[in-house]
């Protein structure tokens, strides 16, 4: 039984810090807020792990709660991202830079184009070559007004 | 040095090969962050595929039931390398898809842990709502074609990556003593009465054990009927503030939304 919890315990242990990573790194809002997410899921997981190896219902219960604060802290992230993107019309949270401390020497390695455009593929229509004469279409009259 | 931590160093010069599998994730991930100059992806995938192997390797021994073993060795791979694919992709489509499948993982593991409801309230909650909702936004995000400049870039990733991969030794380390110690048809609560000090977590708390609601045999782990019991009953205060907490959440994501939209306006 052991066992199973420091096996829990572990691969509990690399999601939590694959998703904080993950928020450290990214810089799409919504990657960070998924990241973030996957952390809960790491904690949940701990708190299984307990709940299996004491016997008793109080770690599922703890980790339902966790499910309601994620389900409350996706609605009102999305909410604020939906907000954010009408302002800059754009999801990168380094537009928001000066929200926070001034003074910090500025980030060189991120001042690029705003967007990385991917050439389009090329449309194109297949061309028949033109042969014979060009057919004599009678001009119709316009329909009368009713 | 604490005698704690020397205790520990002690034992990596041992067991050097417990290092191998943070370091080989540790490589995948940092090759592959998205960064400007597009480095090739194989070394990424072939660097993250020998981190699983050496893992599983040295992490799932071979127990005595073989089915749940192997089930829980393909959850937790499967969890971890979509979790490592969820957070390298620089397309935020396929990070929330791989979010997905990371949450499907999970209920797997939320399943062979004896929480059968928690799976289910966590595929219709997750997958079912979060995501969905998560791509309507990236949908309505990205109308241009291309992927942004601020996903092809990550922010600092060496740094990120390095410091990610020192907690998680730091954890693996100090998780270490609780390692099984190779009992098979082990007893546990022999084994959880003769817990050392170091392993202080894994002793049954006397007021708890003295609760009718978790005795331990009476009811199966995991009944909904015993999750009620427990949930309505000893934390029914919780539960409401719980059910507040949403009330709130709703109102006052309902609220920004319509005060953005009357200031863009």
């Amino acid at each position: 039984m052991t066992a199973e919890l420091h096996n829990d315990l572990i691969v509990a242990a690399i999601l939590f810090v694959l998703g904080a990573i993950g928020f450290l790194t990214r810089r799409n809002l919504i990657v960070m807020a998924l990241s973030a997410e996957l952390m809960l899921h790491a904690v949940s997981l701990n708190l299984l792990a307990f709940s299996r190896l004491h016997g008793n219902n109080e770690g599922q219960a703890f980790a339902i709660f966790i499910v309601t604060v994620g389900a409350c802290e996706a609605g009102i992230a999305l909410a604020l991202f939906v907000a954010l993107y009408r302002r800059r019309r754009t999801l990168d949270v380094t537009a928001w830079r000066e929200l926070g401390e001034e003074g910090l020497p500025a980030d060189t390695s991120l001042e690029e184009p705003s967007i990385v455009p991917v050439a389009p593929a090329p449309l194109e229509f297949p061309h028949l070559t033109p042969a014979g004469r060009v057919p004599e279409v009678p001009k119709r009259r316009a329909p009368d007004r009713v | 040095m604490h005698p704690a931590l020397l205790g520990q160093t002690d034992w990596l010069t041992g067991h050097e090969a417990a290092l191998l599998p943070p370091l080989l994730g540790f490589l995948a991930i940092w090759w592959l962050m998205p960064r400007a100059k597009v480095w090739p992806r194989s070394v990424g995938v072939l660097l993250g595929l020998a981190a699983l192997a050496s893992g599983a390797l040295t992490l799932f021994q071979p127990g005595a039931a073989i089915v749940s073993n192997v089930l829980f060795a393909f959850f937790a791979l499967a969890a971890i390398a979509s979790a490592a694919l969820m957070i390298t992709n620089r397309n935020p489509l396929y990070s929330s898809l791989w979010f997905a499948v990371t949450t499907l993982c999970v209920c797997g593991l939320y399943l062979l842990r004896a929480a059968p409801y928690l799976a289910a309230a966590t595929v219709i909650v997750y997958a079912g709502a979060i995501i969905v909702t998560f791509l309507f936004l990236i949908m309505l995000a990205q109308q241009a074609v291309g992927v942004a400049a601020y996903d092809q870039r990550a922010r600092q990733p060496l740094a990120a990556t390095l410091l990610g991969f020192l907690v998680l030794g730091g954890l693996i380390c100090a998780l270490r003593p609780w390692a099984p110690v190779a009992t098979a048809g082990e007893v546990l609560t022999e084994a959880v009465e003769a817990a050392p000090a170091s392993q202080a977590l894994l002793r049954i708390p006397p007021a708890l054990a003295a609760d009718p609601f978790s005795q331990r045999g009476d009811r199966p782990l995991g009944e909904v009927r015993g999750l009620g019991r427990v949930l309505f009953g000893k934390y029914l205060y919780a539960v409401e503030l719980a059910g507040t907490l949403l009330l709130a959440a709703s109102i006052g994501a309902i609220a920004i939304a319509l005060s953005s939209r009357r200031g863009a306006t």
